[in-house]
């Protein structure tokens, strides 16, 4: 699969930069590109933000997700605390930070 | 799928799981460059020294930037896992990679408490 | 080439240094994030524009 010029990679592995997340997000859309979204590592914390649900909705559940290791190292139960406008399919491995390189014409990390 | 060559840059000792990340990149096929800046390194467990010889064996680096690599990460010979490279060499080397990864936070101006030092 | 050079917060010497070998004979473009609204609809601009766009801490 070649990337997809319209799409743009957001890979997240900061716990503190919700706003420009959603942001971008908000503003991709706004231009007709399609954000693809990876949480990882501690940035898994900001799936407790109300606003992470409105984000997973936005995006649709192929592209969006977190890791599923990092959610388990800080603490929480990827089984019984699947985050609000998550799937259990969305509880992923890093193979997904593969897909938005692969998939995504652009990216950006925050 | 075309293997891609990604650098990620850890500076702050909380985000050494970077080096995780870059393992994950090196399974898929691509070339993974964890990159340790200023002597930010992780505590040495199996865990970590295995990713850190994965990643190598993967024909990715795990390198130190501004820190001699520690005698603490070694292989089986007692060789240096850890690559030196210099910011100079880093940021031309890295004219040639297809993501730059700045991981996590950028390094704390203070010392840390007893309480999560180790 | 073109590059966009993002940043979080305030550079610091190695981030300066680096970007300054990586803008180096290209076509570079900056935006700053560090900022109490920044203009997301011009940063997706810009990355769009971009061949490659790295976001410093």
């Amino acid at each position: 699969m070649s990337a997809d010029p319209n799409k743009l990679a957001i890979f997240v592995t900061s716990p503190q930069n919700m706003r420009h997340v959603i942001g971008l997000a908000n503003a991709a859309e706004k231009a007709g590109k399609k954000p693809m979204v990876f949480f990882t590592y501690k940035s898994i914390h900001l799936t407790k933000d109300p606003r992470f649900k409105v984000l997973a909705d936005k995006c649709g559940a192929d592209n969006i997700a977190i890791c599923a290791d990092s959610y388990t190292c800080e603490g929480y139960d990827y089984i019984a605390d699947v985050p609000a406008g998550l799937s259990a399919s969305q509880m992923r491995t890093q193979a997904f930070h593969g897909a938005l390189l692969d998939e995504c014409g652009k990216y950006i990390v925050l | 799928m075309e293997s891609l060559k990604v650098y990620i840059l850890v500076a702050n000792r909380m985000y050494t799981d970077g080096i995780r990340s870059g393992l994950g990149l090196a399974v898929e096929n691509h070339y993974a460059f964890p990159v340790i800046m200023n002597g930010e390194f992780p505590s040495f467990s199996t865990y970590m020294s295995e990713n850190i010889a994965w990643v190598k064996d993967m024909e990715g680096q795990v390198y130190s930037c501004g820190a001699p690599a520690p005698d603490a990460c070694v292989d089986e010979d007692g060789d240096k896992l850890i690559a030196e490279i210099t910011l100079e060499e880093l940021g031309e080397a890295m004219r040639d990679a297809d993501f730059i990864i700045p991981y996590g936070l950028s390094k704390q101006t203070n010392e840390p408490p007893p309480a999560c030092a180790e | 080439m073109k590059i966009l050079q993002v940043y979080r917060s305030e550079p610091n010497n190695d981030v300066k240094t680096l970007v300054g070998i990586l803008n180096r004979d290209r076509d570079a473009d900056e935006f700053n994030l560090n900022v109490e609204n920044p203009d997301y609809d011009m940063l997706v601009s810009k990355i769009f524009a971009a061949d490659k766009t790295v976001c410093w801490w």
